[in-house]
């Protein structure tokens, strides 16, 4: 989840707050964490992966101001564009979409300037998907001359850019600078390389990489400014834009439009103005929250979450999410808002009437059953992961057929699933040589196991163990679960690499195969250093089934 | 008062008392030798007579020594030890811990941890240029394989303190008393005693001669009636009872039965399902997006190829394809993509408990009816005090015509105050990608103070409506590892696993305490 850091002197004048009294609290309505108070700062933990919006200082403060005093307005009276951008048929493979506006009348201060930085990294890592999607361009608008043209070049097109003393070439760019080296697996598939120049063949940036140091970077004192997005995502590069727009002029600035001419024909005036319209009937809003929506003041309680246009009929509401907002994909969402604004702690909880009956699984009932008889026997019940190594189960083990692997382990440690609980018990008796004896073990587990097919299937396997016993202790378990079950056990010879040749056995239930029962081969023991005989068996639960 | 004393001795303790007063002095393995006694019974009658002060330690040496652990053994096997190996990588040119992490003779953390001891003996330089070497004669890793490996491979004792002072510390530090799986040396210490015999002792064993008192019991004595002429040794009834082993629940396990057992008493049915599951049912069906940071490849494992997960309903798939694209018969727009079936199918490990609240909702489960679930679950983590590689989630759905936004609320409540024992709670809006409202319970522990139990909503009408279901459905899931550490009196998650049966058996067994509330506390 997107954490951000930020001034309080910035913030809280934004908020129109005096202190960070209650913050925390006020936070909960925005789906937001207070990760840490500081003295100069406040770091925020956003959990809505859908509202890169308040991923931003002003997007904060904007959602706490609206939840005080109400809906605000948006990007509500820019004029019609008089600049635009050109976008080349080219770019069509390689990054299609542009997004921009211009703003003037807020002069950039420091913490300005630092929230812009935030914005453009926050947004354009993880809304944007590490900038593949989206990323971010502001410039000082004073020295660009439009049109801007947005399109293709070679990758030996040089300029100087941000940060670096000379003019480099767009390929040096990708291998020799940090962020080029960060992003270049954007571009690796293509043989030409996006550029935005203005009109008089200025280069502006080399999106989604790095702006030009001459014509690109933004420092304190200006105060009118062009912005760009772009990407690969049409609603990704808008949504940002309009955030940003919107951003802007919570701190004062005049937003001016910019019309974007694609090479097809196609034109777009950006910032998007998002209206999402959202409704829900009445009759939903009282079955969901439980209270009847007539006795509530829908009006008022979607103002706090800073919706417009809102209009209740007898059976129904409608209502307009604010333009920096796309994640009302259905009426429940609507609804979701109602309910925050009356707050999750003022709803009644009460439980349902309906009455149900409880019962454990089958085989949770069969396990509890089984284990009672194996504590009687004076077993030790032992608990190991899941995921373990193909070292343990194959390697030291020897189990015949191999487990299944994890594509894509972290460790070779966990490197794949068990489908067997015996090496987790020798792995118990290797760890346990100072622990006094008997040593009388058993697990239940799930076990993932290969069948005929490609299917993979669980099963839940009883393993017992026995350090410094012989075939007989653990036959004997065996014999009297099955006794005390009325299963009639017999065992039938095998060999296995895991046992001593001659004393191992496949496990009969009812005349089924079930499982193995074994005293363990010494090759076993000494691989995993255990220096007492062990025997052992597992079957699968369900064959203890009556 | 003596000839109480001495009527009492037992056995053993006469026979050691009677060697010891023949030689004086001796020492353990003299005594054995010279009584005949096993350890233990050597080792039970000098503590009796120590404690009635009949004996006493003359001195007493202890000695330390070095043994290889089941790390070092492998690196035996290898024929040399990471720190070495790493040097010699970069003596011949490898400059970055990447580069030798390619080198499948130890494993990446292996490399990393050896590393991190080069550097910080100096032996190896990390600076911008890479790893360089500054001590090429290995320091105290050469030392380490020349003096000690090379001597106890072949299982000879080696005393720590023949060592010189820096390599003693790194052995040391190698040999962790946790943990002895991972250890790459085992230090074990012994003691070695000499023993004499007080003068209460000699006037003890003085008394005893000719005393013949019943000691045990037996059928024997019961049946000849020899009893009522004898007397019985008097027992000394305050030592300690010697510790018997014997068959147990785990207590990790107590805790989930304890959990089970509420929730089948609040009428909950409980919900099963595979550790395998494909992304239709983990992510696909709970209307996560296949673009979801959640759905990353670091954030879940996937089974090797060629192994599979029966495929889901085609109509359902169709169904679950169309709402995440458009709406599809919802009323929603969708989330607009373009939904992949071959990362639908993909088998992962399951990632959440809700995958089998899915699976219920799909099989025409009971209306109304309330299902759990207590579902092993894997995370792509680092293992540490705080995280598993698996570890269990207690998920659970409550479906019925008039289920509204105060029973999930209600329930939670429940939740907090039976399951968490909690004093105060509070609901805190939340966001997850299949519920809509989403609320996380935060709850008052008495001991954790406030933390987040969970996690629950409506489920969006996107997962229902695909399966058919068209009544309200709220689901939750709590998170129990702090509360069965706290219960379970543990502070590091490693050890509700622990391999080690000496330590599992120091851990106590209290299940009706196991779940908070006024009841049990």
């Amino acid at each position: 989840m997107p954490k951000i850091e930020i001034p309080l002197k910035d913030f809280l004048p934004l908020a129109k707050m005096d202190s960070t009294d209650n913050l925390e609290a006020l936070l909960e309505s925005l789906k937001a964490e207070l990760d840490g108070l500081y003295e100069k700062t406040v770091k925020i933990e956003l959990n809505d992966t859908n509202r890169p919006d308040l991923w931003t200082a002003e997007g904060i403060a904007r959602g706490l101001r609206c939840w005080n005093t109400g809906a605000e307005t948006h990007l509500s009276c820019m004029a019609d564009p008089v600049v635009h951008i050109d976008v080349h048929e080219e770019l069509k493979q390689v990054r299609p979409y542009i997004a921009a506006f211009t703003c003037a009348g807020w002069t950039v201060d420091d913490d300005g300037l630092e929230s812009l930085i935030t914005a453009q990294e926050k947004i354009a890592s993880s809304f944007g998907k590490e900038r593949k999607t989206a990323a971010i361009g502001f410039y000082p608008l004073d020295g660009i001359s439009f049109p801007v043209s947005y399109s293709v070049t070679s990758p030996e097109t040089a300029f100087q850019p941000l940060g670096e003393e000379i003019e480099m070439t767009l390929s040096e760019i990708l291998k020799q600078t940090e962020t080029g080296t960060k992003y270049a697996s954007l571009l690796k598939d293509f043989e030409k390389y996006p550029i935005l120049r203005d009109s008089a063949g200025k280069i502006l940036s080399f999106p989604p990489v790095l702006n030009s140091q001459t014509t690109g970077r933004v420092a304190s004192g200006d105060s009118r400014l062009f912005c760009e997005v772009t990407g690969t995502d049409w609603h990704t590069v808008n949504l940002t834009a309009t955030i940003l727009a919107c951003n802007l002029e919570d701190r004062g600035a005049v937003i001016s439009p910019v019309e974007i001419r694609y090479s097809d024909g196609d034109a777009a005036v950006t910032p998007h103005i998002y209206r999402d319209t959202l409704s829900a009937s009445l009759d939903e809003i009282s079955k969901m929250i439980g209270t009847p929506a007539e006795e509530l003041d829908l009006e008022a309680l979607l103002s706090k979450m800073d919706y417009g246009e809102i209009s209740v009929s007898d059976d129904s509401v409608t209502a307009v999410m604010p333009p920096y907002r796309r994640d009302g994909i259905h009426p429940r969402d609507l609804i979701e808002d109602i309910v925050i604004a009356i707050g999750l702690n003022n709803i009644e909880p009460i439980l349902p009437s309906e009455y149900t009956v409880g019962s454990a699984a089958p085989v949770e009932s069969l396990a509890r059953s089984v284990k009672s008889l194996l504590v009687g026997a004076g077993c030790e019940e032992i608990m190991r992961p899941v995921l373990t190594s193909f070292e343990k189960i194959s390697t030291l083990t020897r189990t015949p057929v191999p487990p299944i692997r994890i594509s894509n382990p972290m460790t070779a440690e966990y490197g794949v699933v068990s489908s067997t609980l015996l090496p987790a018990l020798l792995e118990v008796e290797a760890s346990s040589g100072h622990a006094a004896f008997p040593h009388r073990l058993f697990t239940v587990g799930e076990v993932l196991c290969r069948t005929n097919s490609a299917l993979c299937d669980t099963a839940v396997n009883l393993a017992v163990s026995t350090g410094d016993g012989d075939f007989g202790a653990v036959h004997s378990i065996l014999g009297i679960i099955c006794h005390l079950r009325g299963l009639e056990l017999s065992l039938k010879a095998i060999d296995d690499t895991r046992f001593i040749p001659g004393r191992s056995a496949s496990i009969l239930i009812n005349g089924n195969e079930v499982g193995i029962l074994g005293e363990f081969h010494p090759g076993v023991l000494e691989a995993w250093g255990i220096t007492v005989p062990v025997a052992g068996f597992e079957l699968s639960l369900e064959s203890l089934r009556v | 008062m003596s000839e109480t004393v001495s009527k009492d001795l037992h056995p053993l303790e006469k026979t050691l008392l009677n060697w010891l007063s023949e030689n004086d002095t001796g020492s353990d393995m003299a005594v054995m030798a010279g009584t005949g006694m096993d350890e233990g019974s050597y080792r039970r009658a000098f503590q009796w007579l120590l404690s009635r002060e009949m004996a006493y330690v003359v001195s007493s040496t202890k000695t330390v020594t070095v043994e290889l652990g089941p790390v070092g053994a492998v690196y035996t096997d290898k024929g040399t030890t990471p720190e070495l190996a790493l040097l010699e990588a970069v003596k011949s040119g490898t400059v970055s811990l990447p580069e030798i992490q390619k080198n499948e003779l130890f494993d990446r953390g292996q490399w990393g941890s050896s590393m991190g001891a080069l550097v910080k003996a100096r032996i190896l330089k990390k600076g911008k240029e890479g790893l360089t070497v500054n001590d090429s004669s290995g320091g105290v890793f050469s030392l380490i394989w020349n003096e000690v490996y090379s001597v106890i491979q072949n299982g000879k004792t080696l005393n720590l303190s023949d060592l010189d002072e820096q390599v003693a510390a790194e052995v040391s530090a190698r040999a962790p008393k946790r943990g002895k799986s991972r250890a790459e040396f085992v230090i074990n210490e012994s003691t070695s005693s000499v023993i004499g015999i007080t003068p209460l002792g000699k006037t003890a064993l003085e008394g005893s001669r000719g005393v013949n008192t019943i000691g045990i019991l037996t059928r024997e004595i019961l049946a000849s009636g020899e009893w009522k002429d004898g007397s019985f040794r008097r027992y000394q009834v305050d030592i300690p009872p010697s510790r018997i082993h014997i068959g147990r629940l785990h207590p990790y396990g107590m805790f989930l039965d304890s959990v089970r057992d509420k929730l089948q008493a609040m009428g909950f049915q409980e919900m099963k399902g595979s550790l395998a599951e494909s992304e239709f049912w983990n992510n696909d069906a709970l209307f996560m997006p296949q673009f979801h940071p959640a759905r990353d490849i670091h954030d879940a494992y996937y089974l090797e190829d060629g192994v599979e997960v029966a495929p889901p309903p085609r109509v359902l798939g169709d169904n679950v394809k169309a709402v995440h694209e458009d709406g599809g018969i919802t009323r929603g727009r969708g989330w607009e993509y373009s939904f992949e079936w071959e990362r639908s199918l993909k088998a992962i490990m399951r990632s959440q408990g809700t995958a089998l609240s899915a699976r219920t909702l799909a099989s025409n489960p009971d209306i109304p009816g309330k299902y759990f679930g207590i579902a092993k679950c894997f995370r792509y983590d680092q293992v540490d005090a705080t995280h598993l590689p698996d570890f269990f989630q207690i998920e659970g759905i409550v479906l019925g015509e008039d289920i509204n936004m105060k029973h999930l609320l209600g329930l939670l409540k429940l939740f907090a105050t039976e399951v968490a024992g909690a004093t105060e709670f509070k609901f805190v809006p939340a966001y997850f990608p299949f519920t809509e409202p989403s609320v996380e319970l935060h709850v008052k522990h008495p001991t954790l103070g406030w933390f987040e139990m969970g996690g629950a909503g409506l489920f969006r009408r996107e997962v229902c409506q695909p399966m058919g279901i068209d009544v309200p459905v709220v689901a939750w899931g709590l998170g129990l590892d702090r509360m069965a550490l706290l219960a379970l009196g543990l502070s590091d998650i490693r050890d509700l696993l622990n391999p080690d049966l000496a330590r599992l058996r120091e851990m106590k067994s209290t299940p009706e305490k196991l779940l908070g509330g006024d009841d049990n506390a």
